[in-house]
C-alpha cells in the first residue's frame, strides 16, 4: 500500500494546478476555470481516501522531499517534507470533501448568478485550498508556518473578491493584518523552536516534541538550549508564542475581530474558510504539536480557559444579530472555542472529532445561508425573509439538520463532540484541575446560547409568514447548490455515529472508531501517548462525579437538556407568523452586543493612542538616531570629496608632476624599509 | 668591456632629461618628444644588461619597446592634432576643461 503515499503530493498540487490554470488561462475555459477546479479537489479528494484507506491499513508516511537550505556542520536544515499520520489522513479527506463541494456550489452561487471575474475567483479557491493541504501534511514547523501565511493570503484575496464595492476591501485588510499580528509571534514561535531544538520536526526520533519530552524525563538535556530557563517555563514560552498564530487563525479572543467582518466575501470562500481551512488551521495546528503543548499545564490551561471564554463571549453576540451571515460567523468562533477547551483540557480526541463535524455542519450552514441569499436576491438580513420553508425545502431540511448538529441536540453530530468536548473537560476539571471547571462552566453556559441563537435564526428564516415581497417569491436554486448541500446534510446527521462515547459506556459495545483510529500511528504522535503526557506532565487526572457512567451521562444530559432549554425559549418566542425583536427588551445589553462588546472600537482605541505613540518613538529614533549615522557618514564622504577633488585641475604637467612625487615618495619608503640608505 | 655602472648613468642621465621635459614644457609635441627620451633610456638599460650578461633577450625587448614608441607616437600625434583642432593650440596647460 505504499503507492498510496507516492501519490500523496498530488493531493497538494493539483488544486495548484488548477489556480494556475484558472490564472493563466480561466477567461478562454468553460465556466471560468470552475471545472479546472472541480475536477482538481474531486482528484484531490479521491487521492485523500486512498491516503486514508493505506492508513487505515496501519502505514503512515513521514518523508523529507526536499531541503531548500542546509546549514554546515551541526546546525539545522530547512526541508519540505510530507507527514502523513490518522490526523493528517482524517483533514485531508474534510479539506478535500469541503473544497470539491464548495467547488461545486459556486457554480450555482457565482457562475449562475452572473458574477464577473470568475478565473480569479477560482484561482483564489484553487490556492486556497492547495495551501491548506499542504498545511496539512505539513511534517516541520516552518513547513507549516509557510502555507498558513499562504492560508491568510488567499484569504485576503478571497475576502477582498468584490473590490469595486467599499466594506469588502476594507474587511480583507482586517482579517489580513488581525491574523498577521497573530502570525508575528508563531514566527518567533518558530526561532525559538530551531534556536531550542535544532529541528522543526513533528515526528519521529529528533523531532523536538519528542526533544522537549526527554529533556523533562531528564534525559538528553545538554542538546537543547533553553536559554537559562527551567525547561518547562521555556517550553511554556515557545508554546505560547506559536500559540499567537493559532489565536489570530482560529479567531479567537483577542483576536476574533477578523471574523465577522470576513463575511463581506462570497459565501462558499466563509463555508470553506470557517470550515475546513483557514479557521481550521489554528486547531489543527495545536493537534499536530500536541506532544508538545501537552508538557506545559500553564500553556494548556490558557489554552483552555481562552478556549471556554471564546466560545461563551461570541455565542452571546450571535443572539442578537440580523443577518444570517453574521449569526454564522459568531457561532463559528463560539465552535472554535469548543474545539481550543478541549485541546486546553486534555481532550485530543474530542477536540479533532469536534473540527471534523463542525467541519461538515458549518460548511452546510453556509451553504445553506449561501442558497437562501440566491433565493433572497443577495439581502442577508433575516427580518426581511420568513416562510421560506415551503418555498425551498431541500434547503430547510438541509439547514435544519447543520442547525440541530450545531445546536447539539441528541443525535446529530454536533452533539456527540461537544458533549465529548464538555465531558473531558469536566472529567480533568473534577480530576483537580479547578481552572478547566470555569473554562468547562463557560462552554456549558454557551451550549444554551448556540441553541438559541441557532433556532431564532433556523425561525426567522424558514417558518413563519414571509415579510418581504422577495421572500414570498424566492429566487429558485440549481442542482449545483442543492447536492452539496445533500451530501453535507448527510454528513451533518451521521457524523457523530463515528464516535458515540456515552452509548459506548451505557452499552460496553465497542463503537469509538476516532478513539481507535487515532491511537494508532506513528510513535509519539498517538492519542494514549498524549494521555500518558497530559497526565505525567501536566497532572490531569480524571474524576468523576459518582462513577464514570453517571459522569458520561450526566454531562450529556447536561449540555442536551441547555441545548433544548435554548432552542425552546427560541421556539417559543420566533415560530409564530410574525416574530418580533425580543432581544430589543435587553434594552442597553442588547446594544453592547450588537456592537460586539466594543471591542472593534477598543483594539481601534488601541491603535490610536498605543501602537500609534509607539510607532511616533520608532520613527523619531529611525528619522534621528539611524538616518542621523548614515547622513554623518555620507556628510564626511562629502566634505572629504569636495576638497581632495580640488587636484583635478586638469593641467597634465601637475599630473605629471603627481605622477613623479608619487613614484619618488614610494621609492623613498621602499628605500627605507629596505634599508638602503643605512 | 665599458663596465655598466657607466650605461646605467648614462641611462638615468637621459631619464631625468626626459622627466624634466614632461613636468616644465607646455608644448604637446616636445612632451612627445620627452617619452621618447624616457622609453630609450630604458632601451639603453636594457642593452647594457644583456651585454653584460651576454643574453639577447634584452635586446630583442630593446626591439619590441621600439617598435611600441612608434605606435605611440602615432596615437600621440593624432592626439595632438585633435587638442589642436579644439584649442586652436598645442599648449597642454590652455586644454583644462576636464577638471572638477
Amino acid at each position: 500500500m505504499a503507492g498510496a503515499f507516492d501519490y500523496t503530493p498530488a493531493i497538494v498540487l493539483l488544486p495548484f494546478l488548477s489556480f494556475l490554470l484558472a490564472l493563466g488561462v480561466g477567461r478562454s475555459m468553460p465556466k471560468g476555470g470552475a471545472l479546472a477546479g472541480i475536477a482538481a479537489t474531486g482528484g484531490s479528494l479521491l487521492l485523500s481516501v486512498w491516503a486514508m484507506l493505506a492508513v487505515a491499513n496501519g502505514g503512515t508516511y513521514n518523508q523529507t522531499i526536499y531541503t531548500w537550505a542546509a546549514g554546515t556542520g551541526n546546525s539545522f536544515e530547512l526541508t519540505f517534507g510530507l507527514l502523513v499520520d490518522p490526523l493528517a489522513a482524517m483533514m485531508l479527506v474534510i479539506v478535500s470533501l469541503i473544497a470539491f463541494l464548495v467547488h461545486v456550489f459556486s457554480l450555482g452561487y457565482m457562475n449562475d448568478e452572473g458574477e464577473t471575474g470568475l478565473p480569479r475567483y477560482y484561482a483564489g479557491l484553487g490556492l486556497f485550498t492547495a495551501s491548506m493541504l499542504g498545511f496539512v501534511v505539513a511534517n516541520n514547523l516552518l513547513m507549516a508556518f509557510m502555507f498558513f501565511e499562504l492560508v491568510g493570503l488567499c484569504s485576503w484575496l478571497l475576502i477582498g473578491f468584490w473590490f469595486r464595492e467599499e466594506a469588502p476591501p476594507s474587511a480583507a485588510k482586517k482579517a489580513f493584518l488581525v491574523t498577521r499580528f497573530g502570525d508575528y509571534f508563531f514566527l518567533v514561535g518558530v526561532v525559538a523552536v530551531f534556536a531550542t531544538f535544532g529541528t522543526a520536526a513533528f515526528a519521529g526520533e529528533g523531532s523536538f516534541p519528542a526533544l522537549a519530552e526527554a529533556a523533562l524525563a531528564g534525559e538528553a538535556a545538554t542538546e537543547i538550549n533553553t536559554f537559562g530557563f527551567a525547561p518547562q517555563t521555556w517550553f511554556t514560552v515557545v508554546g505560547l508564542l506559536v500559540l499567537g498564530g493559532v489565536v489570530g487563525k482560529s479567531a479567537q479572543f483577542p483576536l476574533h475581530t477578523w471574523l465577522p467582518d470576513a463575511m463581506e466575501g462570497p459565501t462558499p470562500v466563509s463555508a470553506l474558510i470557517h470550515a475546513a481551512t483557514m479557521v481550521a488551521a489554528g486547531v489543527y495546528l495545536v493537534a499536530r504539536m500536541y506532544g508538545f503543548y501537552a508538557l506545559s499545564p500553564t500553556a494548556l490551561g490558557i489554552i483552555a480557559f481562552v478556549g471556554g471564554f471564546t466560545a461563551l463571549f461570541a455565542a452571546t453576540m450571535g443572539v442578537v444579530k440580523r443577518e444570517i451571515k453574521q449569526v454564522l460567523a459568531y457561532s463559528t468562533i463560539s465552535q472554535y472555542g469548543y474545539m481550543m477547551l478541549a485541546l486546553g483540557a486534555g481532550g485530543y480526541i474530542a477536540a479533532t472529532f469536534h473540527l471534523m463535524t463542525h467541519a461538515f455542519f458549518k460548511a452546510l450552514l453556509f451553504l445553506g445561508a449561501g442558497s437562501v441569499i440566491i433565493a433572497m436576491h443577495h439581502n442577508e438580513n433575516m427580518w426581511d425573509m420568513g416562510g421560506l420553508k415551503e418555498r425551498m425545502p431541500v434547503t430547510y431540511w438541509t439547514f435544519l439538520a447543520g442547525s440541530l448538529a450545531l445546536a447539539g441536540i441528541f443525535p446529530f453530530s454536533g452533539f456527540w463532540s461537544k458533549d465529548e468536548v464538555l465531558y473531558e473537560a469536566l472529567a480533568h476539571g473534577l480530576g483537580g484541575t479547578p481552572l478547566l471547571l470555569a473554562a468547562w462552566a463557560m462552554g456549558l453556559l454557551a451550549v444554551f446560547f448556540t441553541g438559541f441563537y441557532t433556532f431564532r435564526m433556523v425561525f426567522l428564516t424558514f417558518h413563519g409568514e414571509p415579510r418581504t415581497d422577495v421572500a414570498r417569491d424566492p429566487h429558485g436554486v440549481g442542482w449545483n447548490v442543492k447536492a452539496p448541500l445533500t451530501v453535507l446534510g448527510v454528513l451533518a446527521v451521521v457524523a457523530g455515529f463515528v464516535n458515540m462515547v456515552p452509548v459506548a459506556k451505557l452499552t460496553g459495545a465497542h463503537i469509538e472508531f476516532l478513539h481507535d483510529w487515532l491511537a494508532h500511528g506513528l510513535g509519539g504522535l498517538t492519542s494514549e501517548h498524549y494521555g500518558e503526557l497530559t497526565g505525567q506532565f501536566a497532572g490531569y487526572e480524571t474524576g468523576y462525579v459518582g462513577s464514570e457512567l453517571t459522569t458520561v451521562l450526566l454531562s450529556g444530559a447536561l449540555s442536551l437538556g441547555l441545548a433544548l432549554a435554548g432552542a425552546g425559549l427560541a421556539y417559543k418566542l420566533y415560530n409564530v407568523p410574525a416574530p418580533v425583536e425580543h432581544t430589543d427588551r435587553l434594552g442597553s445589553v442588547k446594544t453592547l452586543l450588537f456592537n460586539n462588546y466594543y471591542q472593534d472600537e477598543y483594539q481601534v482605541w488601541l491603535a490610536d493612542t498605543a501602537a500609534r505613540n509607539v510607532a511616533r518613538g520608532a520613527d523619531k529614533f529611525d528619522q534621528g538616531v539611524i538616518d542621523g549615522v548614515v547622513n554623518g557618514i555620507s556628510s564626511v564622504s562629502l566634505f572629504s570629496g569636495s576638497r581632495v577633488r580640488r587636484i583635478q585641475t586638469g593641467v597634465v604637467s601637475n599630473y605629471a608632476a603627481l605622477l613623479t612625487l608619487g613614484l619618488v615618495a614610494l621609492l623613498l619608503g621602499i628605500g627605507l624599509m629596505g634599508g638602503w640608505f643605512l | 668591456m665599458v663596465p655598466a655602472q657607466w650605461y646605467l648613468m648614462l641611462s638615468a642621465a637621459i631619464f631625468c632629461i626626459g622627466l624634466f621635459g614632461i613636468l616644465t614644457r607646455r608644448n604637446a609635441l616636445l612632451f612627445l618628444m620627452s617619452v621618447e627620451l624616457m622609453l630609450n633610456a630604458a632601451n639603453v638599460n636594457f642593452i647594457a644588461f644583456s651585454l653584460q650578461w651576454g643574453n639577447v633577450t634584452g635586446q630583442t625587448f630593446a626591439l619590441f619597446t621600439m617598435a611600441l614608441a612608434a605606435a605611440e607616437v602615432a596615437i600621440g600625434i593624432g592626439i595632438i592634432l585633435v587638442l589642436y583642432r579644439n584649442f586652436r593650440d598645442t599648449d597642454v596647460t590652455k586644454a583644462t576643461t576636464m577638471r572638477w
